[in-house]
Formats: C-alpha cells, sequence, structure tokens
C-alpha cells in the first residue's frame, strides 16, 4: 500500500505534464492548422491547374479515377471555425483539470494567455493571425451571452435595484466619459507626450469607448467569486444596461469627430437619441418576446422545434434593433424577460432543458473564444505604443471609477432601504472590469494612426483590469469578508411568506394612500393575471396561480433527483391523491387505504386477463404505461392523465358505443378502462 | 376650515407620537391627513367599514386580516395613537437606533416585531403557532378557488414539514423566523418612502 502511495504523486505528477504536453501539442496543432491553410490552398488550386491542363493536353488519353482526392478549399471555412471552437472546448477542459492554476488565476486570464500564444505561434510561423473581427464579434460571439444572462436574470433582485442600477449606468457611465476624454485631452496638451494630433473630439471618443463597463468580463469573474446576489445584480445590471449609453455616445462622438464641430442641436438630439435608442431597443424586445410568447402557445403541436423559437425570435429581436442602431443588448434582455414566463409555461419540460444548456453551451463557448480572440489580436494588430498616453488612461479609468461610484452612492443612499456600504462601494468600483465591447468598438474607428494608439491602449485597460483586477478580487472577497451567496434552496415556505408579504405590504400602501412600489407591482400582477395570461399561455395552465406553478416545479425536481440518487424511498407529498402524511392536529383517524386479499386478487386477474387481450392493440396507447416511466417529460401530462383518469371512472358505467364498433373495440375500450380504474386504485 | 370638523393635530400629540414610533413630523401630519380623509364619521376614529371603503383593500387576498391588525382585542374603533402604533412596524430599520437606547424596550419597527406582525396575520387564534388549517386558510386566500383542497393540503403539508423543527406539526414563531431567513431581507424592504413634501 505504501508503494501505491509513493506511486500516486508521481503518477499525478506525470499526468499533469502529459497533459500539459497535450495542450501545446494541441496548440502547435492548431496554430499550424491555421497557419497553413495558405500553403494548402496554393496546392490545391496548383492542382486542379495541373488537371485541367493535363486534360487539355491529352484529351485522348485516360484520366486514373483518384480514389484517395485531397480538396481543402471547398471545406476551408467550416473547418477552420471548427478547429477554433475545438481549441477554445480543449483549453476550457484543460483548465479545469489542472486545478491548482484555475484556483488562483480566473479562466479569463488564462484564455487570454493561451490567445496571446496561440497569436505567437502563428507569427512566428510568418502568417498574419486573425483580429477579431468586429462583425463576428457583434453579430455572433456576443447575442448568445448577452441572452443566457437575460434570460435567467433574476427578476426580483433586478427590479428592486432598478433605481441604482439606472444610476450606475446612466449616470456613472456619463460621468467617466467626460471625466476621461477631458483629462486625456489634458494629457495631450503635455508638449513631452507628442500627442497634440489628438483632439478633444477624438478624446471624448475614446472615452465614450473605454468606460463602459463590460458584461462578458463581469460575468466572467463575478461567476467565480460567488459574491452576493446584490453586488452582484448592481454591477452585471450596470454592465448591460450602459449598452444605450454608450451607442449613443459613440455614434454622436464619431458624428462630431467627422464634422469637427459640436453643436447645440446636435447636443440637444444626442440627448433624445439616447431615449431613442433605450426606449426603442426595449420595444423591439418587447414586441419579439410577445409574439414569441404567443407562438409557443401552439407549439404543442411539434414539441422539438420549442427552443429553437426561443432562439430565433431572440436573436432576430437583437438583430433588428441592430437595423434602427438601437440598443441590441436592451432588446435582447426585454425579450428574454418578456418571453421567459410565459414561454415556460408553455413548452415541455424537456424543451425547457434544451433551452438552459443550449444557452449555458453557446454562452460558454462564445465567452471562451472571445477571450482566445483578444489574446491573438493583441499579438496580431498594429500597435502605437505612447507610455504616457497608455499610463494615464489606466490611471484616470481607475480613478474616474472610484469617484463616480462614491459620489452616486452618497446620492442613492439617500433613497435606497437597504444602504450601499463603503464595503458594497469597493466591490462596485473595482468590478469595474473592461473587455472586448470596447476592443470591437476601437476597432470599428476609421481613422488609422489615431485608432492605433487607442487601440493600443484599449488592450492595455482590458488587459490590466482582465489580469490585475480579476485575479486580486478573490483574495479581496475573502479579505474584506464581503457577504458570499446565500446557498439557499428554494423552498415552498420562501414563496409564501414573499408572496404574503407582498400581500401585506400592499394593502399597507393603500391604506397610507401612497402609490409606491408594491401598489405598482401588484397593479402590473392584476393586469398580467386577467389579460396577458390568457392570451399567452395555452390551455388551463394560464389561470394556475403563481404559487401552484412554483410547487409543481418543485415537486418535478425533487422527483428527478430522487431518481439520479436511486432511491425512491421518500416521497412524502408525491402521492396524487390522498395525503398519507395526514397528520391533523385533532388526532382524527388516518384513512384507510387497506384493500382486502380476495379484492386485490380479483384485481390482479382482471389486469392480467385484460393485459393479454390488449396487448397488440394496444401498441399506440402505450403512452399511458404509467407505472414504467414515472417520469413524464411534461407534467401537463400527469394533469391528463389525472383528468383521464376521473373520465374512465364515468366511463365504467354503461358504455354507449355504437352498435357499429365491433365487440373486439367494444372488449378493448372496457378492457381499458377497468384497466385504468383498478390502476389507479392500487396507487 | 368650515364644516369640516377635523381636529388639528396638537403640537405635543405629535412629540408624543413621534417619541413612540419614530415616524418624522411630516410624516405624521401626512398620515394624519389621511386618517382624517378615511375617517368620514369624523368622530376621530376609524372603524372597520372605514378601511373596507378603501377600493384596493377590497380586492387584496388579505384585507380583512390586515384591517383586523389595526384592532386591538375586541375592540371596533381605532383612533390616530393606535393607527400609527400599527403602521410603525413599517418603517425602516436605522441601525443607529440600536446603539441609542439599550435598556428601552425594542421600537416597534425591529426586525423581531415586523416578523411577529406578520406571524400575528397567519396566527389568528394567537396560540403563537400556525396550525395547519390556519396555514390552509391562508393559502386558500391566497390562491384563489380553482385549486382543489387535496392539492392545497399537500402544499400546507409540505410547508409545515419544511418548517417544522420539533415535530409538532405546527410552525410556532422561532420556526416561522428560521423558515423564512431569506425573507429576512424582504422584510428590511418593508417601509413607506414618505417623500417630505
Amino acid at each position: 500500500r505504501t508503494l501505491a502511495l509513493k506511486m500516486a504523486p508521481l503518477r499525478r505528477s506525470s499526468t499533469l505534464r502529459l497533459t500539459g504536453l497535450l495542450c501545446l501539442s494541441f496548440l502547435v496543432f492548431f496554430s499550424r492548422g491555421f497557419a497553413s491553410h495558405d500553403v494548402v490552398s496554393e496546392k490545391s488550386s496548383g492542382t486542379i491547374q495541373e488537371d485541367s491542363h493535363s486534360q487539355a493536353n491529352s484529351t485522348a488519353h485516360k484520366k486514373t479515377f483518384p480514389v484517395l482526392s485531397f480538396n481543402y478549399e471547398h471545406v476551408r471555412t467550416p473547418f477552420e471555425i471548427s478547429l477554433w471552437i475545438l481549441l477554445a472546448l480543449f483549453m476550457k477542459l484543460g483548465f479545469h483539470i489542472i486545478p491548482t492554476v484555475s484556483h488562483i488565476v480566473p479562466e479569463s486570464c488564462l484564455l487570454i494567455f493561451v490567445g496571446l500564444l496561440v497569436g505567437g505561434i502563428i507569427k512566428a510561423t510568418g502568417e498574419q493571425p486573425p483580429v477579431l473581427d468586429s462583425n463576428l464579434f457583434f453579430l455572433y460571439l456576443l447575442p448568445p451571452i448577452i441572452l443566457d444572462a437575460g434570460y435567467f436574470l433574476p427578476m426580483r433582485s433586478f427590479t428592486e435595484n432598478i433605481g441604482t442600477i439606472l444610476m450606475f449606468a446612466v449616470v456613472g457611465t456619463l460621468w467617466n466619459v467626460f471625466f476621461i476624454g477631458g483629462m486625456m485631452y489634458a494629457v495631450c496638451q503635455i508638449d513631452a507626450a507628442e500627442l497634440a494630433h489628438v483632439d478633444l473630439l477624438s478624446c471624448l471618443l475614446f472615452g465614450s469607448i473605454i468606460s463602459a463597463v463590460d458584461p462578458v468580463s463581469v460575468l466572467a469573474v463575478f461567476e467565480e467569486i460567488h459574491i452576493n446576489e446584490l453586488l452582484h445584480i448592481l454591477v452585471f445590471g450596470e454592465s448591460l444596461l450602459n449598452d444605450a449609453v454608450t451607442v449613443v455616445l459613440y455614434h454622436l462622438f464619431k458624428e462630431f469627430a467627422h464634422e469637427q464641430t459640436i453643436t447645440v442641436t446636435g447636443a440637444i438630439l444626442g440627448v433624445i437619441s439616447f431615449f431613442v435608442v433605450s426606449l426603442g431597443g426595449v420595444m423591439v424586445g418587447v414586441i419579439y418576446g410577445i409574439v414569441g410568447a404567443f407562438t409557443s402557445r401552439f407549439t404543442s403541436y411539434s414539441r422539438v422545434i420549442e427552443p429553437l423559437f426561443v432562439f430565433l425570435y431572440s436573436y432576430m429581436a437583437y438583430l433588428s434593433a441592430e437595423i434602427f442602431h438601437l440598443s441590441g443588448i436592451m432588446s435582447l434582455i426585454a425579450c428574454g424577460v418578456i418571453m421567459r414566463p410565459y414561454v415556460e409555461a408553455n413548452i415541455s419540460h424537456k424543451s425547457y432543458t434544451t433551452v438552459k444548456y443550449f444557452l449555458k453551451m453557446w454562452s460558454s463557448v462564445s465567452d471562451t473564444l472571445i477571450f482566445i480572440f483578444l489574446g491573438v489580436s493583441t499579438v496580431a494588430g498594429p500597435h502605437t505604443w505612447n507610455w504616457i498616453f497608455v499610463i494615464f488612461t489606466v490611471i484616470f479609468c481607475l480613478v474616474s471609477r472610484v469617484l463616480g461610484v462614491i459620489g452616486l452612492t452618497a446620492f442613492i443612499n439617500k433613497f435606497r432601504i437597504v444602504k450601499l456600504t463603503k464595503k458594497d462601494q469597493f466591490i462596485i468600483a473595482y468590478g469595474g472590469l473592461r473587455g472586448a465591447i470596447a476592443f470591437s468598438l476601437g476597432f470599428l474607428l476609421d481613422n488609422d494612426e489615431i485608432k492605433n494608439l487607442f487601440l493600443t491602449a484599449i488592450i492595455t485597460v482590458i488587459f490590466f483590469t482582465v489580469f490585475v483586477q480579476g485575479m486580486t478580487i478573490r483574495p479581496l472577497v475573502e479579505l474584506l469578508a464581503v457577504k458570499k451567496k446565500k446557498e439557499s434552496k428554494e423552498s415552498i415556505n420562501e414563496e409564501i411568506h414573499t408572496q404574503f408579504l407582498d400581500h401585506l405590504l400592499t394593502g399597507i400602501e393603500d391604506i397610507c394612500g401612497h402609490y409606491g412600489h408594491h401598489h405598482w407591482k401588484d397593479k402590473l400582477n392584476r393586469f398580467n393575471k386577467t389579460y396577458v395570461k390568457r392570451w399567452l399561455i395555452a390551455g388551463e395552465r394560464s389561470t394556475e396561480p403563481q404559487l401552484i406553478s412554483f410547487y409543481n416545479k418543485m415537486e418535478l425536481k425533487q422527483a428527478m433527483m430522487m431518481v439520479e440518487s436511486g432511491s425512491a424511498a421518500k416521497l412524502p407529498t408525491i402521492v396524487s391523491t390522498v395525503s398519507i402524511r395526514n397528520v391533523p392536529t385533532k388526532g382524527a383517524p388516518k384513512p384507510s387505504r387497506a384493500i382486502s386479499k380476495s379484492r386485490e386478487e380479483e384485481i390482479r386477474r382482471l389486469l392480467r386477463a385484460n393485459l393479454q387481450k390488449t396487448r397488440q392493440r394496444l401498441r399506440s396507447y402505450s403512452r399511458y404505461e404509467l407505472l414504467n416511466d414515472p417520469l413524464e417529460d411534461n407534467i401537463s401530462e400527469a394533469r391528463f392523465r389525472k383528468q383521464r383518469e376521473m373520465e374512465r371512472r364515468v366511463m365504467t358505467e354503461p358504455l354507449e358505443i355504437e352498435p357499429k364498433c365491433n365487440k373486439g373495440v367494444y372488449q378493448t375500450v372496457r378492457g381499458l378502462s377497468i384497466l385504468h380504474q383498478n390502476r389507479f386504485r392500487t396507487h | 376650515m368650515g364644516s369640516r370638523a377635523s381636529r388639528l393635530l396638537r403640537e405635543e400629540e405629535i412629540e408624543e407620537i413621534k417619541k413612540e414610533t419614530g415616524f418624522s413630523h411630516s410624516q405624521i401630519t401626512r398620515l394624519y391627513s389621511r386618517f382624517t380623509s378615511l375617517d368620514k364619521g369624523e368622530n376621530g376614529t376609524l372603524s372597520r367599514e372605514d378601511f373596507q371603503r378603501i377600493p384596493e383593500l377590497a380586492i387584496n387576498p388579505l384585507g380583512d386580516r390586515i384591517i383586523n391588525a389595526f384592532f386591538p382585542e375586541g375592540e371596533d374603533q381605532v383612533n390616530f395613537r393606535g393607527f400609527m402604533r400599527t403602521l410603525a412596524h413599517f418603517r425602516p430599520i436605522e441601525d443607529n437606533e440600536k446603539n441609542k437606547n439599550p435598556s428601552a424596550t425594542e421600537p416597534l419597527n425591529s426586525r423581531t416585531n415586523k416578523l411577529l406582525f406578520a406571524f400575528r396575520l397567519y396566527d389568528l387564534d394567537r396560540d403563537d403557532k400556525i396550525s395547519r388549517d390556519e396555514l390552509l386558510q391562508v393559502l386558500r386566500m391566497m390562491v384563489g378557488v380553482n385549486i382543489s383542497d387535496e392539492q392545497l393540503g399537500s402544499i400546507a403539508d409540505r410547508t409545515i414539514q419544511e418548517a417544522d423543527t420539533n415535530g409538532d406539526s405546527c410552525i410556532s414563531f422561532n420556526e416561522f423566523i428560521k423558515a423564512s431567513f431569506v425573507v429576512n431581507i424582504h422584510i428590511c424592504t418593508v417601509v413607506l418612502v414618505l417623500v417630505n413634501i
């Protein structure tokens, strides 16, 4: 045994070494793959030319039939895309197999590092590494992440803190833009910097690109530190909602920089444009969300395509908003939020799982790819390094963020019920990470000479925030003893009390004549229940109270867990009709479930007889083989069953079947009804 | 002003109410004007009918219980002091209050008192326990008429099973606090942000 123990650490280190070697070899292989395509394409085009040449020359000469030919060109693009995605997945896997590193360094840092490596290898072979194309980023890589975030946004904490979030998103970002832009302009005036060619408008444009907090980076880092829900929703909500401000300011300053003048009308139009962009984006999202919810009402006819509806409607919402230069992110979030409660009531359980896991999968892949590409682009892009510009950018980003957070919190705390403490403020300020959105926006600039300068600074800030802040935030959270996320199980108690309190507070507000938060929320809920749900949810679920759907969901989850853990032992409340654990306070006698032995034997006989007779005919009724499959994929099917059981009970009274039906059918149906009646009795 | 015999609130009364409940001056005056507007009989007290006249309260599932909470045991009228005393439960918790007077009785809006208020709304017979029947009644009020008794019963059973730690199949106040510990956060946000006009 001691020998085995000695072997174990040796084996582990050798496994690590092996894994590391594997990763490295994969890296080299993949980068060679990307780099060598040019060589291969030349070769293949050469072969094609040769072929035609030889054909033209010797038409009479019979060409030997190519048993094995090589044509890389026509699969090149999908092949390369798949290679990139595979690389991302292997990296993700690799980091989790090697636990020591991922404990200290957040995943995003490691991925950027990998990207740097890959870019370096590609460059070393003399090829031009691919750059993160803005189109690719905004149209394909960003939407899955945002949709995943928006669809699973915790609505309650979001709406409770919406005021704070909006303040940080709008006012905070504006402050950042003007502070950074102004200060950088001041820096550019210093003679030593040789930056006199950067004018005020360009600086403000730069400010608008660099000041937005990035949702991808925030998600990547915050997810690993498991911070309490309030801080998470504040920083994350801010990163989502500041998209509108960023879009407006970016286009505004780009226009101004083009014209080289600022006009008052321009400024006013800018303010109006902000409202149009944000509210317009939300409206587009809401429209698509409602249409999506309405569509899901009818998808019971074809369950397999249900998840696709969710994805496509949301993606279309994003794209439609982008057509009009509205805020695509807000549109996507609005669509997901609106669609979710109705779609979840309509789609089957399997589709719900599919939606959930596809979203997680896509956003995970996107996230990984973004960081890798960021690393590759750093190696690739032309850089104009200017010490003063870059260093001051980093400094001012930090300073403006801290000042902004402190100033805003002092103002917001007057209106907040749960005040933000100094620790909270620190985490909010420290969590202002910049990411790939800033890079992509910078990439879209067209002036070459300033563009490289800006890009270098942007990349430096991104690296600084992701590496330095990303790595140190976890120990800081531990050090400051910031409240972590409560590992609270979903409980029916909580749901009941929450609803109870909502009603209570609404009542108190009405007594005081105060139209506050609860009053309007109650009105919205009532409107939702009477009108909207009826239109958007199919069947009888439209009248189902929230408490019941919550309870059903919980029961389903418990049943799944029970089966997964392999124990069907304790099932307190899954019995449908009679509550076995009915322990009344007055000590009333338990309802008797005992069936006499003879009756049981009779039932068994009946079952056996009917089963044998109807086995062949009943293949289409195999759905009713209930006891073999306790996990129906749809809770409504359980209800359907219950209904059917009631119907069958009624039907076993004189069966009025048309004499046209042959006896066989009559017997089958009768036997089936007895089967069901008895099955449910012996439950 | 004219025929409206509305009594003006005297300064000493405002001071007393302020000390007892912790509301600010402007909040007290605002709530007093609301009190008088509800008081149709103009006798300085509110009866149950006065409360029931509020339209939103009629559609609130807990409307009757909330109204009952304002009236002390066995009485049918509540004056302004009693009105304010009940409303004081819903003021935000201020941490610096704790340090001021450690020997004094707990302020009405402390976390425990808030939870006690909510608990009493469940526990009608005041035996300091929420029995299965009381829970069923509350569930029935919140859920409406379309749900079968059995389903409601199983929900009630599960609720008690989750919260009950001493096995008496009732929820005592301590179990109530523990079961709703996450909801404690929401208790903290039980507040009326009465803007100082």
